[in-house]
C-alpha cells in the first residue's frame, strides 16, 4: 500500500508540473529548460524556512511561489525577443544561473541558512520537516498523498479554469501569431509576464511538496536532466490541452515502475529507464509530433 | 597571467573546433544538432576500449574517428533526412535529436559504466616556455585543432565541395534548383560535423578525461561560442570559441571553476540581448531572419 501511496504522491508533484509547463509550452510555444531551477527554488524556500524558522506550510510555500514569479521574470523577459532556439538556449542560461546559485552559496565554516551559506552547497538540506498546517501535522505516507492530491487538483482546476477563459484563447493566438494578436491590441509582453509567473510559481509548489515529502534537497533538483525529464513528461503526453501533460506525467512514473517486473539489473535499471524516455521522444518527433494526447506541435 | 591566457586560447582552441563542428551543421541546415553531444561523448570511450584490446594508438583513435563519423552519419540518414522529407518544424529536428543524444548516453553508461576515464597512462612531459608552463597534452592538443580548423578552411575556400556547401548555407533553394544534390551535401556536413567533434572529443579527454555525461557541457559551451561568433559565419564559431576559451580560464582562475558554467551562459545573455547577430555576423532583414 505505501507504495502505491508514494507513486501517487511522485504523481501528483509531477503532475503539478507538468501542467505548468504545459501552460508555457503548450500555451506560448515558449520551450523553457529552466523549470527544474523553479522547481528547485520552491523546494529550498521551504526547506530553509521551515528548517531555520519553523514556519508552517502554507505561510512557506507561499514564500516560495512569490520568489519563483519575481525570479521568473529572467525567462519572460527573455521571451519578449526570442523565441526557437535563441529562447531554448536563454531558458538554459537561467538554468545554468540558477543551478549554479544553489551550488555555490555554499561556506565550509558557515551554518547553513545564514547569509554566507545559504543552500549547503552540494551537501544539499537534510531533515526538512513533514508539512504543518496550523498545527495540523501532515506525518504518515498517507496524510502526505492526501496533502498533494488536493493541491495537484487545485492546481489541475485553476489550469482548467484559466485556458478555458478567455485569457486561455488569448495565450493561444498568441502561440499561433503574436504579431496578429499585438496588431489586436493586446499586450504580449505583459501576457508572457503572467503565465511564467503563473507556471513557475506552480512549479515552486510543486518542489515544496517535493522537499516535505522527502525531507531532503540538494542542487541536483536543478539540473539540466531534470528540466529535460520535465520537457519530456509534456512532450511524449503531449502539450496545447488540459489532459496531455497528465497523460505524460502518469506514464513518465509508470513506466520504470513495469520495467521493474522485467528483469533488469538494478545496476542500469536507471540507465535503461532515461534510453526509454529517449526512445519514446525520437518515436513521438517520427510518428506522432502533438504527443499522445496532445494538440499543438512544437515549432 | 600570461599563464592563465594561454591556457584559455588552448581550451578555446579545442571549444572552437567543436563549436565548428555544431556550426557545419546549423549553417546549412537549420537543425539543432544535440546528438553531436552523443558522438563527442562515445569517441573517448571507443578509443579506450581500443587501447584496452592492445591496439597502436593511431589504430586505436582511428577506429574511434570512423564509429564517430558513422554514428553521425546514421542520425542524418535514419532521422533527420526523413524528418526532413515529411517537412517537420525545427522543434521536432531538436526533440528527436535530444532523444538520440539521451538514447547514446544511457547505452554508453550501460556499457562501459558511469565512472570518469584517462586516456594517457602516468604523467605527461611539461614544456617551459618563456614562463609558461604547458603540458605535452596541451601543447600537441593546440597544435591538431589549429591544424584541423585551418584544413577545414582550406577546404572550405579552396574546394569545389567547398564552394558548393558554402552555397548550401547561403541559399539552400537556389543551389537545388540549379541541379545540385542537397542530400549529398547534408551527408557531408553531418560527416565532417562528426569527424570535428570527434577530434575535440579525443583532444579534451587525452588533456582532462571524460565520462558518459561530458557531451551536453560541451556541446552547449559550442553552441555559445558559435552565438557569440556569429552564427551566420564559419569562422564566428572559431573566434567565439577561442573568446570562451580565454573568459573562462579567467572566471576559474579568479572565482572558482563551479563558477565557469554560469559565466559563460550570462555571456550568452548579455550578447543576445546587446548584440544577438554575434561578432562577425550582420544584421538581416527581418523575413530572412530564422
Amino acid at each position: 500500500m505505501n507504495y502505491f501511496l508514494h507513486l501517487g504522491i511522485y504523481a501528483c508533484i509531477y503532475s503539478i508540473v507538468a501542467m505548468s509547463l504545459n501552460l508555457a509550452v503548450g500555451y506560448c510555444g515558449l520551450l523553457t529548460l529552466a523549470h527544474a531551477g523553479y522547481f528547485a527554488i520552491g523546494a529550498y524556500t521551504y526547506a530553509l524556512v521551515s528548517v531555520k524558522l519553523g514556519w508552517g506550510f502554507l505561510p512557506a510555500v507561499g514564500l516560495g511561489m512569490a520568489i519563483a514569479s519575481v525570479a521568473s521574470l529572467a525567462v519572460s523577459m527573455s521571451a519578449w525577443r526570442f523565441k526557437g532556439d535563441f529562447f531554448v538556449m536563454l531558458s538554459l542560461a537561467v538554468q545554468s544561473l540558477l543551478f549554479s546559485l544553489f551550488y555555490n552559496w555554499f561556506k565550509a565554516d558557515a551554518d547553513f541558512g545564514t547569509w554566507a551559506n545559504l543552500t549547503n552547497g552540494p551537501f544539499g538540506i537534510a531533515g526538512i520537516p513533514k508539512p504543518n498546517i496550523f498545527g495540523l501535522q501532515f506525518q504518515t505516507i498517507g496524510s502526505i498523498a492526501l496533502l498533494a492530491a488536493v493541491l495537484a487538483i487545485a492546481c489541475g482546476a485553476i489550469c482548467w479554469l484559466l485556458v478555458s477563459s478567455p485569457w486561455g484563447r488569448l495565450l493561444k493566438a498568441m502561440r499561433d501569431d503574436e504579431l496578429v494578436a499585438r496588431g489586436l491590441g493586446k499586450n504580449t509582453r505583459f501576457v508572457k509576464m503572467q503565465v511564467m509567473a503563473i507556471a513557475c510559481a506552480m512549479a515552486a509548489l510543486a518542489g515544496a511538496i517535493y522537499a516535505g515529502y522527502v525531507s531532503y534537497i540538494d542542487p541536483s533538483a536543478a539540473t539540466l536532466n531534470e528540466s529535460i525529464l520535465f520537457v519530456c513528461m509534456i512532450l511524449v503526453g503531449g502539450v496545447g490541452n488540459f489532459k496531455g501533460p497528465l497523460v505524460g506525467a502518469v506514464l513518465l512514473i509508470a513506466l520504470p515502475e513495469v520495467l521493474r517486473f522485467v528483469a533488469i539489473p538494478d545496476a542500469i535499471a536507471a540507465n535503461v529507464r532515461l534510453g526509454i524516455y529517449g526512445l519514446c521522444l525520437v518515436a513521438i518527433a517520427h510518428f506522432r509530433q502533438q504527443g499522445i494526447a496532445g494538440e499543438y506541435r512544437i515549432e | 597571467m600570461l599563464q592563465i591566457l594561454a591556457n584559455g586560447i588552448i581550451t578555446g582552441g579545442i571549444i572552437a573546433v567543436m563549436a565548428l563542428a555544431f556550426t557545419v551543421v546549423y549553417l546549412p541546415t537549420r537543425i539543432f544538432y544535440i546528438a553531436l553531444g552523443g558522438v563527442y561523448a562515445i569517441v573517448p570511450f571507443l578509443a579506450w576500449t581500443g587501447l584496452q584490446w592492445g591496439w597502436a594508438w593511431y589504430v586505436a583513435v582511428a577506429f574511434a574517428l570512423v564509429i564517430g563519423v558513422m554514428l553521425s552519419l546514421g542520425c542524418e540518414l535514419l532521422n533527420h533526412a526523413w524528418l526532413e522529407e515529411k517537412n517537420a518544424s525545427s522543434g521536432t529536428h531538436l526533440v528527436s535529436s535530444l532523444g538520440i543524444y539521451i538514447i547514446v548516453v544511457q547505452a554508453i553508461a550501460i556499457i562501459w559504466g558511469n565512472e570518469t576515464k584517462v586516456l594517457r597512462q602516468g604523467v605527461d612531459g611539461v614544456f617551459n616556455l618563456a614562463g609558461v608552463t604547458l603540458t605535452q597534452a596541451q601543447v600537441g592538443g593546440a597544435a591538431i585543432a589549429l591544424l584541423t580548423i585551418g584544413s577545414f578552411y582550406l577546404w572550405l575556400q579552396s574546394t569545389k565541395l567547398g564552394l558548393e556547401f558554402r552555397a548550401l548555407a547561403d541559399n539552400k533553394n537556389e543551389l537545388a534548383l540549379r541541379g545540385f544534390s542537397i542530400q549529398k551535401l547534408r551527408l557531408v556536413a553531418f560527416g565532417i560535423a562528426g569527424l570535428l567533434s570527434s577530434i575535440a572529443a579525443l583532444l579534451v579527454s587525452w588533456d582532462v578525461g571524460f565520462d558518459p555525461q561530458g557531451g551536453l557541457a560541451a556541446l552547449l559551451l559550442a553552441v555559445v561560442a558559435s552565438i557569440i561568433g556569429g552564427s551566420q559565419s564559419f569562422f564566428g564559431a572559431v573566434l567565439g570559441g577561442i573568446l570562451l576559451g580565454i573568459l573562462r580560464s579567467q572566471v576559474v582562475w579568479f572565482l572558482s571553476a563551479q563558477w565557469s558554467e554560469a559565466a559563460s551562459f550570462a555571456i550568452l545573455a548579455l550578447f543576445l540581448v546587446l548584440r544577438p547577430q554575434g561578432l562577425l555576423g550582420q544584421k538581416l532583414r527581418l523575413e530572412s531572419e530564422s
